[in-house]
């Protein structure tokens, strides 16, 4: 057996290993910019190995509702993702998307015990209530959620539509919640905080949300036939019909405009008129949901404002004048218009959705800020009064639901915290976060790889019911996205610099060219350019290189140790080792089924991308006893980075260099594409493992003959 | 650079032979450089010496590997102590100069070498070496536009170029280029052609007293009178 290196001595290398051992990642934009700062690469990377169990496990460590985000996170992480710098960001909503069908979100039974005292009351059900809730419940307190209306989830209930998010997610949710044992009182308004201080409760987190409709300020707004936007949604999104008429005119250009546009649509409106101050590219809807909106059939009005609704009993139409700028010069909301240009719209129902505000119970006795929104401490979440905390839409105004969700987390901790008489440590685990654009050479040096967008109902289909209007990806269309991850941040580094002879070789073989000498004649290899193919790791005589996430180091080197543990304890004869592309193995029949299940004599040892794979690995494969050994990679076509193939060949080229030196014979180590179909996969594979037996049995007799 | 190349595994094996407990010795320099005897070169050739052990019967070797900064330097040696009492040899996969100064350094254990020393010479691309300077002692690359005839030519003419030359390349070898039409090239560029006109006297051919010393201090002449 090969012993760990240096266990007979520490080499130069092993004084190091120590330090190894820290991760040296920096957190990639996409983390950073989640509000609940999940480790996104992590998950993506593994479903890119097909590993969506584990993804699941990831996603779940870090965010209390997948499933919900999973339908409706407004992804701020996509938006930055150094992807799009290339070509077209990852569609990393999506995946989640996938991670959570498929790897097994509803058989999750979390618990939790009670293991503080202090009880927690929870003012309101919407995603930062929910939140709170379950992580206050993990840290062990007992939890009570208020909520006014007969269900549970808030905005995520009332506010968003069925075909966007549909209920069952949210019951499931709400059920795991209910197990984990939060109280829940439904159909409770509170009225009195003090009265909750009084039955018991030491802490009370208050996220009401902001419910009330912004109003027009226009004449004819209180005329039967005029709505507005969040009390329409409330009522079909509660199972009731509103009778709404032929055609429609929806005043506002956010997504709870766009929503009710889209649900009118659902209850068989006619024609459908969205008006908006914005123009298009100002719009502050989503662009995504925009443009389901038109495909659906949805009319955009830009740059109008309206001036009358218009009708005697009911409205009959509105009309709108030309809105020139919405902002002044100062970037203000100041909006200027012309007269002159007028417009008019003809509708039975008119419905208003231009934003929402807050509305807290005077009785609160909470100090009100800017937009009727509660103030507080932006660290602590903190109110005026003591015990009190507040966050969620009643603080930010409208927000998304990842960051109510951040916020609920945030809460639950500073509650500990204050219950606990702890002074709050805020941001005391915070690591480093990748700066810095692709510089363009480097952009031109990545692969443009088409982004996979997960499958949607037809227009046509859409409008007849309240489906969900996406579908999950399949495995291979999943896997083939994820594999797009440049996975920032966690590139190579020159961590041994004084071990570094300088040779350049890194920086002559670099696909990326993105190691430099910098003017005192140092090597640098800059985290934010590096694609974290690992060639240079391999390549580098002095060894002074490594992949900054300690995982990345040792992988090869532990599967293939556990490969030789199970191989020795089957001792079947002759033993093959196959270093195997992770990435690739989904997809390849008889490479995963031999994984799975483990053909005998035949053993996988995976590994992420076969640049990896160092000559050493090939030679130790040997010297453990297999008699051949085959590298299985995706070929350089299917492979996301460059110049993968070529170096693998190039190692296993020097390795049979040294084996025929030996006396092994070139045939006893092979190179096969993980891609070739699965007949010519299986087929070589057979001629190989025959070809083995035979010089095994031949080198057997052999050795019998001269002993 | 100093250039080397790995001797073959055979002659490796035959070598270490007599001894049961080796240390491989990489060089953390040149030999580094050149892929010969690195860090990286030292766990390679650990792990086919053990392959070939696994093949061969008789063979009970045990290894260390360890890799200095420099092996042609006493101070980098001397962190060796330790680990040179517990083998019987040493492997060096440092050049000519390296295994020397092992030897003199460890004089009870025996050194060998485990690369061929092979020429001083720069890296035209990742993997190949192209000898340059044959350390002559008497540079003469002033006159030939920085191009050396003596490491250069085959023949190492001071006046080319030969017939031998065809299209400027060697004769002795069609993938190499003629020496002389490169200097005679360069000198063009550099608007110096005059310099091809002039004759050049053989370079002195005698013998080189080895081993050859240098001395870079000075004496030191408080007085400072001349002779």
């Amino acid at each position: 057996m090969y012993p760990a290196q240096g266990d007979v001595f520490k080499s130069r290398s092993n004084d190091a290993v120590k330090k190894t051992s820290f991760n040296h990642t920096l957190m990639p934009p996409c983390q950073a910019a989640c509000p609940l700062h999940m480790e996104i690469r992590e998950y993506v990377d593994l479903i890119a190995q097909g590993r969506v169990m584990e993804a699941l496990q990831v996603i779940r460590n870090s965010n209390p509702f997948p499933s919900i985000c999973a339908y409706i996170c407004s992804h701020p992480c996509e938006e930055v993702c150094q992807r799009g710098q290339v070509d077209k960001p990852i569609a990393i909503r999506a995946l989640k998307r996938f991670a959570v069908e498929f790897g097994g979100d509803r058989m999750i039974q979390p618990k939790a015990e009670t293991t503080h005292e202090e009880k927690v009351a929870i003012v309101g059900s919407g995603p930062a209530g929910l939140s709170a809730a379950c992580y206050l419940r993990k840290l062990g307190y007992p939890v009570t959620i208020f909520e006014a209306y007969s269900e549970l989830g808030g905005m995520l209930r009332v506010g968003i539509p069925q075909y966007r998010l549909p209920r069952e997610v949210l019951d499931t949710e709400v059920r795991r919640l209910i197990q984990m044992g939060v109280e829940i009182r439904t159909n409770t308004r509170v009225v009195s905080l003090d009265l909750l201080f009084d039955m018991g409760y030491k802490a009370v987190f208050i996220t009401v949300g902001a419910n009330q409709s912004r109003r027009l300020g226009i004449e004819g707004e209180d005329k039967p036939g005029v709505v507005d936007a969040i009390t329409f949604l409330r009522e079909v999104n509660l199972g009731l019909r509103p009778s709404i008429g032929e055609r429609v005119a929806v005043v506002g250009g956010g997504n709870v405009a766009i929503d009710a546009a889209r649900t009118a649509l659902r209850l068989n409106a006619k024609e459908i008129n969205l008006v908006c101050l914005e123009s298009r590219q100002e719009m502050p809807a989503f662009e995504s949901d925009i443009q389901a909106a038109v495909d659906e059939g949805i009319i955009l009005n830009c740059s109008w404002g309206p001036r009358v609704i218009v009708g005697d009993d009911r409205v009959t139409g509105i009309e709108f004048i030309r809105c020139t700028s919405v902002f002044d010069a100062e970037g203000r909301f100041n909006p200027s218009f012309d007269e002159s240009v007028k417009i008019s719209f003809t509708a039975e129902t008119v419905i208003i959705g231009i934003g929402q505000i807050p509305q807290i119970p005077e009785d609160f006795h909470l100090r009100i800020g800017k937009g009727s929104t509660i103030r507080v401490d932006p660290i602590t979440l903190t109110t005026n009064r003591e015990g009190v905390f507040a966050g969620g839409d009643a603080v930010t105004g409208p927000a998304t639901v990842v960051q109510a969700l951040a916020t609920g987390r945030q809460a639950a901790f500073r509650i500990d915290e204050y219950l606990q008489h702890r002074y709050p440590l805020v941001g005391r685990d915070e690591r480093e976060t990748l700066t810095g654009n692709l510089l363009p050479k480097t952009i031109e040096m990545i692969r443009k790889l088409n982004r996979f967008e997960p499958p949607v109902l037809s227009p046509q289909e859409r409008a007849e019911e309240f489906e969900p209007v996406e579908l999950v990806y399949d495995w291979e269309n999943a896997i083939n996205e994820a594999r797009r991850c440049l996975r920032c941040g966690m590139g190579a580094e020159i961590l041994f610099q004084d071990k570094c002879a300088t040779c350049l070789t890194c920086l002559r073989i670099c696909p990326y060219h993105v190691p430099y000498l910098d003017d005192s004649g140092t090597v640098r290899i800059p985290v934010e350019q590096c694609q974290a193919c690992g060639i240079c790791v391999a390549e580098c005589p002095a060894k002074a290189i490594v992949l900054r996430k300690p995982q990345d180091r040792r992988h090869i080197d532990e599967e293939l140790n556990h490969v030789l543990k199970s191989a020795t304890q089957s001792n079947f004869k002759p033993l093959i080792i196959g270093f195997c592309c992770q990435y690739g193995l989904y997809g390849t029949g008889t490479l995963a089924s031999l994984w799975r299940e483990a053909k005998a004599g035949i053993w996988i040892v995976p590994v992420l991308c076969v640049a990896k794979i160092e000559t050493e690995h090939i030679l130790r494969a040997f010297e453990m006893g297999a008699e051949g050994v085959f590298i299985a990679g995706c070929g350089q076509e299917q492979c996301a980075r460059e110049d993968t193939a070529f170096w693998a060949l190039q190692r296993m080229e020097k390795a049979r260099k040294i084996l025929r030196q030996i006396g092994f014979e070139s045939q006893r180590l092979q190179a096969f594409n993980l891609h070739a179909n699965d007949e010519d996969l299986a087929r070589a594979l057979d001629e190989f493992s025959e070809q083995i037996g035979e010089l095994y049995l031949a080198s057997a007799i052999g050795q019998e003959v001269k002993t | 650079m100093i250039v080397a190349e790995q001797k073959p595994l055979d002659e490796i094996r035959r070598t270490i032979a007599p001894y049961e407990k080796i240390l491989i010795l990489g060089c953390g320099t040149c030999m580094t450089v050149c892929n010969a005897g690195g860090e990286k070169e030292v766990s390679v050739l650990h792990s086919a010496l053990k392959v070939a052990q696994t093949r061969g019967r008789n063979e009970a070797h045990s290894f260390l590997e360890y890799t200095v900064k420099r092996q042609c330097e006493f101070e980098f040696l001397d962190m060796l102590v330790d680990k040179v009492k517990e083998v019987d040899a040493i492997l060096s996969l440092g050049c000519g100069v390296g295994v020397q100064v092992l030897a003199e350094r460890f004089s009870d254990t025996p050194t060998l070498p485990g690369v061929n020393t092979s020429f001083m010479g720069a890296s035209k691309e990742w993997g190949v070496w192209d000898e340059r300077c044959a350390a002559c002692g008497e540079c003469r690359l002033a006159e030939t536009a920085g191009i050396c005839p003596i490491t250069r030519c085959a023949k190492g003419i001071l006046n080319g170029p030969c017939a031998g030359s065809k299209n400027g390349k060697c004769e002795v070898n069609k993938d190499t280029d003629c020496a002389w039409i490169l200097i005679y090239e360069r000198l063009e560029r550099l608007g110096q052609l005059e310099k091809m006109r002039r004759y050049y006297p053989p370079r002195n051919f005698c013998p080189i007293p080895r081993p050859r010393r240098l001395v870079s201090k000075v004496d030191i002449n408080l007085g400072g009178n001349d002779g």
